[in-house]
């Protein structure tokens, strides 16, 4: 529920209460009040028939507003007020009345007085009151209820604007984030406080790229130099042996040059700092990394077959795209036996790359695993690299053996 | 050939400077961003080779400088990033190539002469060993006239024995020159010795000599005996 809404419902059900609350408490009140009047009109009238008794020794008949009588001492009855319905021959319905009775004893002899006054003028005088009021009362919230909505509105705009800006804010972006003043306190503290986080983070995230690509500097430097002069080295004039000893160095060298790569690759993918921005027809990269590889399919004598059904295309980054699959390629090479064959069917939504191998002991569990492989000519890092980027980017990437090794990646449901 | 080396790692850029001075080159090395643009805007050169990162400054940005003070200069880009970004952004700038760090002396030697020869007179430039005599232009091969029949792959190893005489050339240098970055996966490279003994066999019965020195285990060597 939105906050707005929320405060409206809590705002509106107050408002249904108070003004029950008011309309109920408003009636009785004008009703005690008009009754009260009512008894004092009675006295009157019971003062004026007591003194027409007094003087005239007459009684005043005029149902159904006054009864009087005579009345022996042994039937009096007590003072008392209550509410009667009486008949109404003329409008054939019934009729509320206050009835007072009382028994008086004039010059010996007892009376007894009943007085009633009709209770609808009363009520009629109550709804005529009351209506305008609670009328007033509902004009008056369902206007301060718009107001305050219509005011709402102005005063969250700049909040839904905040939002907008956070949703939309990249750390990637050049700026820092910046959120509008609210002039709300409340708003602009937590504004201060969601800049000064994003600034934390968006600095942290900086040092963290930039380490990943001085990591990358400084130790590929190193390397060019432990290179360079290991090559320098091969001009001399050294033995066979002597060489053979250099060129292992230069190879342990370059497999560290890769190892690291490969590494900072990982973290690289991991820190999301490869922006999904391009969408990939990934036949066409796999048109070209099969040019790129295929001297290696030559020299092992591979027989490469591609089976199009569809384009499959990727929102993905570019780059990690082509790594996917020359990564997968290049495994489905390296674990290949001479003579072999690799087979590679594409369709809308998947990939499937099978190739002749001999038996491992690897399974869809272990495969993927960092530094897990099953020679030593590998690094063990390719599969795991495949399967970073493709939990980057919704995609499903399993191993299974029927006879070949296959990998199919497919887009996760 | 006038050559000017960008490089902030001081040893590397010694090492570098010392390699490509051999062959008659002026070769200058600096190591900082505000020396390589003083360096630009006084002189001409006619290979430029950047390093991105340097200690004061982006390299790409010296790229639209040399663009403008020293438009004839060939421009490659060496980088320990091996960001497509870069090379992307680095190519669009105007730079000619792009070398992944770390690399061999003779891939970058054999690269600098490259951008070189397509620099100058726009690649119609003739190469000549003793009686070897190539045309780069139209990957034209002679020995004393002769012409020769070469695929493309032997023309590539030629041009690549060529650029760099006299220097030890392992498989795996070869390999990556002629076949690109993925072929490391290979598990041997006797194909080489394939395309090599081709190449041999051709210009043998064009009446050239062998120049060629194999080190076995190690790799090649192209010699002026």
């Amino acid at each position: 529920m939105k906050f707005l809404q929320k405060i409206n419902r809590q705002y509106f059900l107050i408002l249904v209460v108070l003004l029950l609350l008011i309309s109920f408490s408003g009636y009785f009140l004008l009703r005690a009040i008009i009754k009260n009047e009512i008894k004092e009109d009675i006295y009157e009238k019971e003062y004026a028939i007591i003194q027409e008794i007094k003087s005239q020794n007459n009684l005043i008949n005029l149902y159904p507003i006054i009864e009087t009588r005579n009345i022996s001492k042994n039937k009096t009855e007590p003072k008392s007020y209550k509410e009667i319905y009486l008949s109404d021959e003329a409008e054939d319905e019934t009729e509320a009345y206050l009835e007072y009775t009382n028994s008086v004893k004039i010059n010996n002899q007892w009376y007894l007085i009943k007085i009633r006054h009709s209770l609808l003028e009363t009520n009629d005088l109550i709804l005529a009151i009351a209506l305008p009021l609670l009328l007033l009362l509902v004009l008056i919230f369902s206007f301060s209820f718009l107001i305050t909505k219509k005011l709402n509105k102005t005063v969250w705009k700049d909040f839904e604007e905040n939002s907008q800006r956070i949703q939309n804010y990249s750390f990637k972006k050049t700026q820092k984030l910046t959120l509008k003043n609210t002039g709300i306190e409340e708003f602009d503290r937590i504004n201060d406080i969601i800049m000064k986080m994003t600034g934390k983070l968006r600095t942290d995230y900086f040092s963290l790229k930039e380490f990943t690509e001085n990591a990358s500097h400084e130790i590929q430097t190193p390397l060019s130099i432990v290179l360079l002069n290991l090559e320098e080295l091969l001009q001399q004039n050294l033995s066979e042996s002597e060489l053979k000893q250099v060129v292992s160095a230069i190879n342990a060298i370059k497999r560290l040059s890769t190892l690291n790569r490969s590494l900072l690759l990982l973290t690289k993918i991991e820190n999301d700092q490869f922006d999904a921005d391009n969408v990939v027809v990934i036949n066409n990269i796999l048109k070209q990394k099969i040019q790129e590889f295929t001297p290696l399919f030559e020299i092992k004598k591979l027989k490469v077959e591609l089976n199009i059904a569809q384009d499959f295309t990727l929102k993905i980054n570019r780059q990690l795209a082509e790594i996917l699959i020359s990564n997968l390629l290049s495994n489905a090479v390296k674990h290949n036996i001479a003579n072999g064959s690799i087979q590679i069917a594409i369709s809308q939504n998947e990939l499937k790359i099978c190739n002749t191998g001999t038996e491992n002991s690897l399974t869809d569990k272990t495969i993927f695993n960092r530094f897990t492989k099953n020679n030593s000519e590998s690094y063990g890092l390719g599969l795991a690299i495949v399967k970073k980027i493709c939990g980057k980017h919704h995609l499903e990437i399993r191993y299974f053996k029927n006879g070949q090794h296959c990998f199919i990646l497919n887009r996760k449901l | 050939m006038k050559l000017l080396i960008i490089e902030d790692e001081k040893n590397l850029l010694e090492a570098i400077v010392t390699y490509l001075s051999r062959e008659n080159n002026i070769c200058e090395g600096v190591s900082d961003f505000n020396s390589a643009s003083e360096k630009i805007n006084l002189y001409l050169y006619d290979v430029i080779m950047l390093d991105i990162m340097l200690p004061d400054g982006n390299g790409l940005e010296l790229i639209p400088m040399i663009k403008k003070e020293n438009p004839e200069a060939g421009v490659i880009i060496v980088s320990a990033r091996d960001s497509l970004d870069d090379k992307v952004s680095g190519l669009d700038l105007g730079a000619d190539d792009y070398l992944t760090k770390p690399f061999n002396l003779s891939e970058l030697n054999a690269r600098v002469k490259a951008v070189w020869r397509r620099k100058k007179n726009k690649g119609k430039q003739e190469i000549i060993f003793s009686e070897i005599k190539m045309l780069h232009e139209s990957r034209e091969v002679f020995i004393h006239e002769t012409k020769l029949k070469l695929t493309r792959k032997e023309y590539d190893l030629l041009l690549f024995f060529i650029s760099n005489p006299g220097r030890m050339l392992t498989k795996e240098a070869i390999a990556e020159h002629l076949w690109g970055d993925y072929i490391d996966m290979a598990d041997h490279f006797d194909f080489i010795y394939t395309h090599l003994n081709n190449l041999r066999r051709k210009i043998k019965q064009a009446g050239g000599n062998n120049y060629v020195q194999t080190v076995y285990g190690v790799g090649y060597k192209w010699t002026r005996e």
